[in-house]
């Protein structure tokens, strides 16, 4: 394997890393939270004492979405996230590292196969993840547990995924706080143009009174795939 | 006429007024209560239930005249059905809630006493617990569902095996010599079903059906110098409607397998991690529920599977069986004989501990199980390296019957 030589923040990223290699090519990271612990088969490399966790962009749309040039990057150490859709924890593994000890994620998932694996791989190491399986679209089954937070991450590729998300951000979002929404455009609606389903989800989101800040297609990494910001106002 | 708001948090229940300040609460976390009983109430909530005491706290905290403001619909009607005279409303977009849960961990400790740092520790640990056990009950279901999978995938296995042997003898009418050179069952179908008549054998088409370079050579050679019989279309459609279902049942068991290995992750995520789903899937079904499974001995566990053994043993006063089904385990079989025993005896007390863990915790153990046994058996290996030096015995009548693999002793 190709040794790691140096590492180095991200320029705009706080707790997002880039990791230099032998061969000049540079992978994103982030600071492994539970150290020698690997969530799906990702590299992990040792430089200064530290153990990182090199970053997919084919396996995470956030990382995807990092090198396709995001702006504005919400998620920072000791913020408190909800995430929607966290499946077996490729992304909220990573996400999970940046919040650090004090942040907190609280993750629902409804499907009790991967949420089992979730728990195993992901929140069982890491005190900074509340695990929550439930179904995103009834967030008042959740809301005795979930407390505001500063951001919603959202990646459950349902139709009219915009209207769960607002209904959630109603409840529980601060103020200022941030969507971060990924957009599978295929599972929405096949029959139509890709850009017309994003269209579509960010004017609801606009309708319910979250302003989109930034949208991205997620291409090489993702098909099909677009990456909405949004705050709300 | 004023509007109040119901807000309920892991520890505690609040009423609110309009700006979200809490003017009463009820603790629901106390230090006598254990950690299963807090879940146990979270989870009542989940489903809709309050508690007398919650239900008498809200009571007295509401007038006739006020109407309450419950964001759960389901927590509404419950209450509504419960307190006749309350005026309940369900309602998820207001100020005064959200208000509280910005200031929720502030709250948490000036009314329970709790820190921040410890009240993120106790949701934690609270929901890892809640939610293994939500994931556990979606999953006890489904046990049965699972062993009915492996019946079925013994089903297909068996008649995979009989049509096999179907069209290798009524194809062997056409080519005989193709019965030898193709050895697995999948490879034989795939020739009859998509290349059919010998005189169409190319090493091309062979290999684009995934056979080897020097056996597809075979293949062709003896095709030219076949001594079959000639084959009419007419005769090879009948050949292949059998064909065509055996490759059919190739897919089916894959489909059958994948089935299996999921559930088991949810059903019994141990038992599959410390022998592999279908071993642990099999177990299961003989048991009849994983429920049954953990409550056997491990010493039962171990002759799973054996039954006749077992019985011909206590009826004739036989050897009992060292193994059962757990004879498939590749440490069990690929294990010297006087090993296997000793090796078995280990994997039942892992499977005991393992099947215990699935019905009543749910929590994931299984690599140190696994650990643990691969040290026992490395240990058996260096203890008994060399086999016993046997005693003479009598010659021992033989009883009839065929022995099955996993009864052997
Ligand atoms: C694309 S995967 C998420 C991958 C994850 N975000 C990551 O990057 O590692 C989508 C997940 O959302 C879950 N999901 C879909 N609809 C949901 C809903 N209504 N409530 C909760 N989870 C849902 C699916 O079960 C699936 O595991």
């Amino acid at each position: 394997m190709i040794r790691a030589l140096r590492v180095r923040e991200h320029e705009a990223f706080p707790q997002v890393y880039v990791v230099e290699f032998e061969d000049g090519s540079e992978r994103l990271a982030t600071v492994n939270m539970a150290p020698g612990i690997k969530v799906y088969g990702e590299q992990l490399v040792n430089i200064g004492g530290k153990e990182y966790r090199i970053w997919n962009p084919y396996r995470s749309k956030l990382a995807g979405a990092i090198l396709k040039g995001l702006k504005t990057n919400p998620i920072k150490p000791g913020i408190k996230v909800l995430y929607l859709g966290v499946a077996s924890g490729t992304t909220p593994s990573h996400v999970s590292d940046i919040l650090g000890p004090s942040g907190i994620l609280y993750g629902v998932e409804f499907a009790p196969r991967v949420m089992r694996e979730f728990i195993e791989k992901v929140a069982a190491y890491r005190t900074n993840v509340v695990p929550l399986l439930a179904d995103a679209r009834f967030p008042s089954k959740y809301a005795h547990i979930v407390e505001a937070v500063d951001v919603i991450y959202a990646d459950i590729a349902q139709p009219f995924q915009s209207k769960y998300v607002a209904d959630n951000a109603d409840m529980f979002l601060k103020k200022g706080g941030w969507i971060m929404m990924a957009i599978k455009a295929m599972s929405i609606d096949v029959t139509k143009a890709p850009s017309e389903t994003y269209k579509r989800e960010m004017n609801e989101l606009e309708q319910r009174g979250y302003k989109v800040r930034e949208a991205l297609h997620l291409e090489p990494y993702d098909e099909a795939h677009a990456f909405v910001v949004a705050q709300k106002t | 006429m004023a509007k109040k708001y119901l807000f309920i948090t892991p520890l505690a229940v609040y009423i609110l007024d309009e700006h979200g300040e809490p003017i009463a609460f009820y603790k629901l976390y106390r230090d006598s209560m254990s950690r299963e009983e807090h879940v146990r109430l979270l989870y009542d909530m989940e489903q809709g239930r309050l508690s007398e005491k919650i239900l008498e706290f809200i009571a007295s905290n509401i007038k006739k005249e006020d109407e309450l403001v419950v964001e759960d619909n389901d927590l509404g009607r419950f209450i509504s059905n419960n307190l006749k005279d309350a005026r309940v409303e369900s309602a998820t977009r207001g100020d005064a809630i959200l208000k509280a849960r910005e200031n929720l961990t502030s709250i948490i400790e000036k009314t329970v006493g709790v820190k921040p740092q410890e009240y993120y520790s106790l949701v934690h640990e609270l929901m890892l617990q809640l939610t293994r056990l939500k994931v556990k009950e979606v999953a006890e279901k489904r046990d049965l569902f699972v062993a009915q999978a492996i019946n079925a995938l013994d089903d297909v296995n068996k008649t995979i095996n009989l049509f096999a042997s179907r069209v290798r003898e009524w194809y062997s009418l056409h080519f005989p010599e193709l019965d030898e050179l193709v050895e697995e069952h999948e490879d034989y179908f795939k020739v009859v079903s998509n290349i059919g008549f010998r005189s169409k054998m190319t090493k091309e088409r062979l290999k684009e059906l995934g056979i080897k370079d020097d056996v597809a050579e075979k293949i062709v050679k003896a095709a030219q110098s076949s001594m079959g019989a000639d084959l009419t279309e007419f005769d090879l459609e009948a050949i292949r409607l059998i064909s065509d279902t055996g490759l059919r049942l190739y897919s089916i068991r894959r489909s059958l397998e994948k089935y299996i290995d999921e559930a088991m992750y949810e059903v019994a995520p141990n038992i599959r991690g410390l022998v592999g789903s279908l071993l642990g899937a099999r177990l299961i079904a003989l048991a009849g529920g994983l429920d049954k499974l953990a409550k056997l001995p491990a010493s039962t566990i171990q002759v799973l599977g054996a039954e006749k053994a077992l019985f011909r043993a206590l009826r004739y006063g036989a050897k009992p069986p060292k193994h059962g089904v757990i004879f498939q385990h590749p440490l069990i079989h690929r294990s010297p004989k006087w090993q296997r025993g000793k090796i078995a005896r280990a994997l039942a007390a892992k499977l005991a501990i393992a099947a215990r863990i699935d019905a009543f915790s749910g929590e994931y153990r299984a690599d140190e199980l696994r650990e643990d046994l691969e040290k026992r058996v490395e240990e058996i290996k260096t203890l008994y390296a060399k086999p016993p030096v046997k005693p003479e015995r009598a010659v021992k009548a033989k009883k009839g019957g065929k022995k099955f693999r996993g009864e052997k002793r």
